[in-house]
């Protein structure tokens, strides 16, 4: 028997269109992975001619599931491009809208996603490894998840005016003030969301305690690491300077979001139409660098809300201090940050001024050519956005690197330690498959889902000869 | 009591026959003498009717809850299923489904999650149409817009208790 190959596609509970194509040699081992993704350079030709301030809404119908990201890293790129700087107050709203949407995102991340496999386990009948079985096992926590899902949405709602695609921003600002019952009514719920996350975080370490072995070396691989960071090297993801640390944990450097181009670089692979992004200075493939909550939590120096840093200090140990590079203790990183969102929305709120009227720094009217970076902490990464206008304002160019991209090697290598550690090709089983899933599922990677027509979302596992012949095919 | 309908057309504008879904519940709406839904207006800021619609760009677990309010949903999408009639019309039925439990749920998933978490029972209809562009562009094709009309024509028929025939 000839080589072979093992086709999963699409990548199950991830956002949007992903295949994995596990290459067998004649010993049923396996010999290559691939993570393949779609991309979205179609969007940014979509958006060339059209006024940069439109940006703020066109790009949230990248994702319906992270549109505030988009929306948010989109008015800061208009900003810069209509060089406006927002007032404090606008900055703190934009910032609460932000964590609304981290809270939301992370907290459904663990309880819909990661949940199933860590709680149910990897080889559980698939029947019940799912939200259900979650439900089946434990409806209060269930519940307590969709708690805390609405409450993240509605801050978004009550800021932009409906949860889906909010209209909120404007250049230089936002368009609407927080009012008085929006503000009681955040804070009214928000200790009963802290101990939600508190539970959560809870759940994860027993998890991890019982499962250490697995966990330490599950997808486990040294990487760069990539994430905003305030004046103090504490955890930002609204705004920050984007921080860069090597595979040992050693600075290498801070730098202005508009000065990316200068620090990364892009390198193309031929079987993935998603490029991989690296840090330019090291080369590739030394300088990739992973984003989303573990690296946040491998570059900062600590974090600005009492509980979240404690919880900090905790997975600062688990390496002892050098960075933690295992694929799992993404979920873990991620609900220290749901912890910080949610402590977040408490010191924003009783900022004073969250409540004044002063919410908008109004344009001077320039006609030149401009061009504006604006680069935020979305729930998955370090997301960019980048926009050159015409003098008219009317982009010429768009280029948005998404934290999937960041992130894309890192998945390719995830999948592939993950495959050579689990699957046998002689005996194929439904858990092996599930564990290369899970190691790409901890980057929550949000692939082109902009289109999600009915029928666009089989499973298949197929199993290929070298010459063609499909010798086995799993559809669930 | 008043039964009550929500019609969820879901889909991206930006992808051409992808938004088909929009084309059909703004139809419905202008037959039901309401706005048409736009850029600043999902239809989910004035539910209250008897009949409410709203475009969406997909379906996400916050719907449940909303959901709960309501004795009947009709889906609106567009679909690229081999087998299925370019309008394809059929009941939805709470039901999970093994590969497709992603952020962005199915009519079925959602009304199992209804189900599970709420106990309530919701009656589901899907009504999807063939897309057969999905460029990043605006505007339908040929092929896609004509089975809008026929969509509006079949959720009237059953809005109003008549036996649509399944297509």
């Amino acid at each position: 028997m000839g080589a072979r190959k093992i086709t999963i596609e699409p990548v199950t509970r991830i956002e949007g269109h992903g295949r994995v194509t596990i290459h067998l040699n004649d010993q049923g081992e396996v010999e290559n992975t691939f993570f393949h993704v779609d991309e979205f350079r179609g969007l940014e030709k979509f958006c060339e001619g059209r006024p940069y301030y439109e940006m703020t809404q066109i790009t949230q119908r990248i994702c319906g599931i992270c549109p505030v990201s988009h929306h948010l890293a989109a008015a800061k790129a208009c900003d810069a491009v209509a060089r406006l700087d927002p007032p404090r107050p606008a900055k703190l709203l934009r910032e609460l809208m932000h964590m609304g949407q981290v809270v939301q995102s992370h907290g459904m991340h663990f309880f819909h996603l990661a949940a199933p496999d860590l709680l149910l386990g990897f080889d559980a009948d698939p029947v019940d490894r799912n939200v259900f079985g979650i439900i089946r096992a434990n409806p209060a926590l269930a519940l307590k998840a969709v708690n805390l899902r609405r409450y993240g949405q509605q801050i978004i709602e009550r800021l932009g005016g409906k949860r889906i695609h909010p209209n909120f921003t404007v250049p230089g600002g936002v368009n609407a003030a927080l009012t008085q019952k929006d503000r009681q009514e955040i804070a009214a719920e928000r200790e009963t969301m802290v101990d939600i996350a508190k539970e959560a975080i809870g759940i994860i370490k027993g998890w991890i305690d019982a499962n250490q072995a697995m966990v330490s070396t599950f997808a486990t691989f040294p990487t760069g690491y990539m994430g905003l960071v305030d004046a103090e090297g504490a955890l930002q993801l609204y705004d920050g300077e984007i921080r860069v640390k090597d595979e040992e944990g050693k600075f290498i450097a801070q730098f202005r979001p508009e000065h990316y181009l200068s620090h990364v670089a892009e390198h193309v692979e031929p079987w993935s139409f998603l490029k991989f992004p690296f840090y330019r200075k090291l080369g590739w493939p030394k300088g990739v660098y992973r984003v989303g909550s573990l690296a946040r939590m491998n570059v900062i120096d600590k974090i600005g809300t009492p509980m979240a840093n404690e919880e900090f200090k905790l997975f600062r140990q688990i390496n002892d201090g050098k960075p933690v590079e295992g694929s799992l203790y993404y979920h873990y990183a991620r609900l220290i940050e749901t912890l910080y969102g949610l402590e977040r929305i408490g010191q924003l709120l009783d900022d004073p001024d969250i409540m004044s009227k002063d919410i908008q720094t109004h344009a001077v009217e320039t006609h030149v050519p401009s061009q504006g970076v604006g680069v935020i902490e979305a729930p998955r990464g370090t997301l960019f956005h980048d926009y050159s206008t015409d003098e008219n304002g009317l982009l010429t160019r768009v280029n948005l690197i998404v934290a999937t991209g960041n992130n894309n090697w890192a998945m390719h290598l995830a999948a592939g330690q993950v495959a050579k550690a689990y699957v046998d090709g002689n005996k194929l089983t439904e858990g092996m498959l599930n564990r290369v899933e899970a190691a790409i599922r901890c980057y929550d990677p949000c692939l082109s889902c902009s289109t999600h027509a009915l029928g666009r979302m089989p499973l298949e596992v197929s199993l290929i000869a070298a010459d063609g012949t499909l010798l086995d095919r799993v559809a669930r | 009591m008043m039964s009550r309908t929500l019609i969820i057309g879901y889909g991206n504008v930006d992808r051409a026959d992808d938004g088909v879904a929009l084309e059909v519940v703004n139809a419905l709406r202008r037959r039901q003498g309401r706005e048409a839904l736009g850029e600043e207006n999902t239809g989910m800021e004035e539910l209250g009717a008897e009949v409410d619609s709203a475009f969406l760009s997909q379906l996400t677990p916050d719907l449940m809850e909303i959901l709960c309010g309501y004795d009947r949903v009709v889906f609106v999408d567009a679909h690229v299923c081999e087998g299925f009639d370019d309008l394809h019309c059929e009941p939805v039925t709470p039901e999970y489904t093994p590969s497709i439990i992603t952020h962005h749920l199915t009519p079925g998933m959602l009304l199992a999650l209804i189900k599970a978490l709420y106990q309530r029972e919701i009656v589901g209809l899907i009504v999807s149409i063939r897309g057969h562009d999905f460029d990043f562009h605006r505007g339908l094709s040929r092929e896609t817009g004509a089975h809008v009309q026929p969509a509006v024509a079949y959720i009237l028929q059953w809005l109003n208790g008549g036996k649509a025939a399944a297509r």
